[in-house]
């Protein structure tokens, strides 16, 4: 019912999506796998009209037609039920049902809140809620709002013209085994009224239900497998993709690293909601890399040794000196712990600074007598950075959002490097870069690497971190469960994603 | 070509508004009557360059008229026993109170233009308790033998301007020279960053709010010297043409750029405004309207959209 036909995204010069040949059937359940950038959020977000294709077809019960808006894709029957749950939580349940709707149930200018209760009491039933529609969301668990994400998503049932397709958006990540069991049952009844679209993670939960899985790789789907054929290794293997003995991470640069006590040992530490019992040592010169999914709990897990999270259980240790506690941004700074963030224009660079004065920005009060700033012992210290991480940039002066995305890795590079920190963390360094400033961040990591700097490194891919990494800790669900060393055993990506998933 | 224009739309409203007000009002040239209004609008000016600060990092300090008519009322109480400490006293009141409203702001997290307009209220409530609500006059002797020189001039040139610029100097020193002011600078081009790269984040805000109000203090004083007294209402009318002068001058209410040059430069055009409007006998109980529209023009042509997402 519904039918992409060669359909491509490009964002700039990155190709998003390439060639989609994607189809549902009515009463169908499809999966959709795919590593993280493989083009799976954009591929969902064309389906429901937040993007548009810049070309292919996409056909609904065999007639062309396109999405201009999620609005436009929900009155044509694409309901999707959200991973971030989209729920307004101080309208009650039936407003949140209707959102949007309101006008179906007016009376003399005002909402007819017994008609919408009715409306909402018929549309609970659907996925077997019996409630109050009159409840605030905000007090219902988070299964029962997963609910009603689905209900309001079958409400459109009504509306729409043909029969529903419903994407199901990492439905299951904060569920419980039970609730997901129940979910899925629920989803399976539901099939003569729709078909379903299931991103998820969890390769296990999606071979549990889809009937079909489509595998997404760098913007292309790799394969489709039908269930009675879907194994996990297979499927794993051809999201990862590349054959392993291509040539692409260059493993034999990484050098070993000295045995020396840890630079940084996090022993059990848990921060509530965010990771629990993590424990790991990083030691001079060692690359560290956490792998996982997203919403692994890995960003949190930098965030907390930089001070930015307080820790409720467990310990940190830096430099081996248990007095030292590290408890802001400010402290982490001064210990010389140094922080590259993900976000690298909204929290890495100040755009509306020049080189200078972002390379400086940890390290002001050397640079200043009395408070005031010397700016000739600034410039001379940008300029120095600026020629050994060879930076490109007209000058020392120029703002940093006049540079590309690789100068502005380097420039805040630059700006931990000459502050002398010791431990640096690395959050996706190699986002949205092309192919050559990735070359040079990679490189720059392995001199670090080699002047005895400890790294804690998100990679972006798995092929970094086997790459890169001394050792890869695999977290899930914010907790550890596998541990690689790199220099006694050839990792695979394969091994990283059946850890992961 | 754009981007020249862009960034430099303050000088060019300033030249295009001097020359049309020029050809208009040909009284307009005499370089004597142009020195006094520079002269007239200093105070103004100073609350404008406290206001910079508090702008620039992406806030805003709405109690700056409260603050200047509370502190004409202390320069007036106190001119007689405190001498010309009552200029520090005063600067010292204001940074105190700015950075309190800076201190609820980035403890409490209550945005600054509550925490300010809610310390404005003190200290409106505090410049009626401390006058018994009325007018006061300082002692004419000793105004005049501490601060006679500002009201005189040297040559054609109004001592006030003079004052303006030591601290317009000032204010420039702390903006490009400091620590101080590059981590404002941080701050308002990128919170986060400035977090990620180890700043007492709330430190620097809790600065800039008693740098502003220190300043707003500041134009006070000087305002009560010129007027020879104080009164809880006697600046109201203030906080709107210095806003439009922060605004006008180009830099945004999302702040990190603009700076107290880009301030300068609305002075003038604020200064040239209101000089017109005399030409024009314009009412006085219309020009809060007039600073009203243009306050919503600079926004509109300053405001830097990519950084708002949801406006309310």
């Amino acid at each position: 019912m519904l039918e992409f036909q060669n359909v491509s995204k490009e964002f700039g010069p990155v190709k998003a999506l390439a060639n989609i040949n994607f189809k549902v059937a009515k009463g169908e359940i499809v999966g959709l796998v795919g590593e993280n950038g493989a083009g799976k959020s954009t591929l969902m977000k064309i389906i429901f009209g937040a993007y548009q294709a810049d070309s292919g077809i996409i056909l609904i019960d065999g007639r062309k037609t396109r999405f201009s808006s999620p609005r436009d894709a929900m009155s044509k029957g694409i309901g999707m039920v959200f991973q971030e749950q989209s729920l307004i939580g101080n309208l009650s349940i039936m407003e949140n049902l209707f959102l949007g709707r309101e006008r179906e149930f007016q009376k003399c200018g005002l909402i007819d809140f017994k008609k919408m209760a009715e409306a909402s009491r018929y549309q609970l039933a659907k996925v077997g809620l019996d409630i109050d529609p009159y409840m605030e969301t905000a007090r219902l668990s988070f299964s029962q709002r997963q609910l009603i994400e689905l209900a309001k998503v079958l409400a459109l049932e009504e509306r729409s013209s043909g029969d529903l397709v419903i994407l199901l958006d990492e439905p299951t990540s904060v569920l419980s085994e039970d609730e997901v069991t129940l979910l899925f049952e629920l989803v399976n009844n539901l099939r003569e009224r729709a078909a379903f679209i299931f991103v998820s993670h969890r390769l296990d939960e999606v071979i549990r239900l889809s009937d079909r899985i489509y595998v997404l790789k760098d913007g292309e789907l790799v394969d489709e497998v039908a269930r009675e054929k879907a194994v996990a290794s297979h499927i794993q293997s051809k999201m990862v993709g590349r054959e392993i003995d291509t040539e692409y991470y260059k493993q034999d640069d990484r050098l070993p690293f000295a045995p020396s006590p840890p630079l940084l040992s996090v022993q059990n530490a848990s921060v509530r909601g965010r990771f629990e019992k993590i424990s790991l040592d990083l030691h001079a010169g060692e690359v560290l890399c956490l792998v996982g999914t997203e919403g692994s709990g890995r960003e949190a897990v930098l965030r907390a040794v930089f001070g930015m999270h307080k820790i409720d259980n467990g310990r940190i240790v830096y430099f081996g000196n248990e007095f030292l506690k590290i408890r802001s941004p400010n402290a982490a700074v001064e210990n010389d712990v140094g922080y590259m963030p993900r976000e690298r224009k909204i929290e890495g660079i100040f755009a509306s600074m020049n080189v200078a004065e972002n390379i400086t920005s940890c390290q002001l009060p050397a640079y200043a007598r009395y408070g005031l700033l010397n700016k000739a012992m600034e410039l001379g210290l940008a300029d120095e950075w600026i020629k050994r991480l060879s930076v490109k940039t007209p000058s020392a002066r120029t703002d940093c959002n006049r540079l590309s995305g690789g100068n502005q890795q380097k420039v805040v590079l630059a700006k931990w490097r000459s502050t002398g920190s010791k431990i640096i963390m690395l959050d996706h360094p190699t986002r949205g870069l092309d192919i050559g400033a990735k070359e040079d961040v990679y490189s720059m990591i392995r001199e670090m690497s080699s002047a005895g700097i400890g790294l804690l490194l998100i990679p972006d891919t798995f092929e970094e971190a086997i790459g890169l990494g001394h050792n890869i800790v695999v977290i899930k669900d914010g907790r550890t469960v596998e541990r690689f060393d790199c220099l006694k055993q050839k990792v695979t990506p394969f091994d990283l994603v059946s850890a992961m998933t | 070509m754009r981007d020249i224009l862009k960034s430099n739309y303050h000088w060019v409203t300033l030249f295009v508004l001097v020359i049309l007000v020029g050809l208009v009002d040909s009284n307009f040239w005499n370089v004597k009557s142009l020195l006094i209004l520079i002269g007239d609008i200093v105070p103004l000016f100073i609350m404008a360059l406290g206001l910079t600060f508090a702008i620039y990092i992406g806030g805003i300090d709405l109690s700056a008229q409260s603050m200047a008519n509370m502190i004409t009322v202390i320069a007036s109480l106190y001119l007689a026993s405190l001498g010309l400490w009552i200029v520090p006293m005063c600067f010292l009141v204001g940074a105190a109170l700015g950075g309190l409203s800076g201190l609820i702001t980035t403890r409490f997290l209550v945005p600054s233009f509550i925490s300010t307009l809610a310390i404005g209220g003190v200290c409106y409530s505090l410049a009626q308790w401390l006058s018994g609500n009325r007018a006061l006059y300082m002692d004419s002797e000793i105004r005049d033998a501490l601060f006679g020189w500002m009201l005189s001039s040297t040559g054609i040139v109004p001592n006030t301007i003079f004052v303006g610029a030591a601290v317009f100097a000032g204010a420039l020193l702390i903006e490009r020279r400091s620590t101080l002011g590059r981590r404002l600078k941080a701050v308002g081009s990128a919170e986060l960053a400035a977090v990620a790269s180890g700043m007492r984040v709330s430190r620097i805000k809790v600065m800039a709010f008693a740098l502003s109000g220190g300043l707003a203090a500041l134009a006070g004083v000087i305002f009560a010297i010129k007027l020879s007294g104080g009164a809880p209402s006697i600046a109201n009318g203030f906080l709107l043409p210095a806003i439009v002068a922060v605004l006008v001058g180009g830099t945004p209410l999302t702040g990190g750029v603009g700076g107290v040059v880009n301030t300068l430069v609305g002075t003038m055009i604020v200064a040239v405004i209101r000089s017109s409007m005399l030409y024009l006998e314009v009412e006085a109980t219309h020009q809060q309207m007039v600073f009203g529209i243009v306050l919503i023009i600079a926004i509109v042509f300053t405001i830097d959209r990519s950084k708002l997402s949801i406006v309310k």
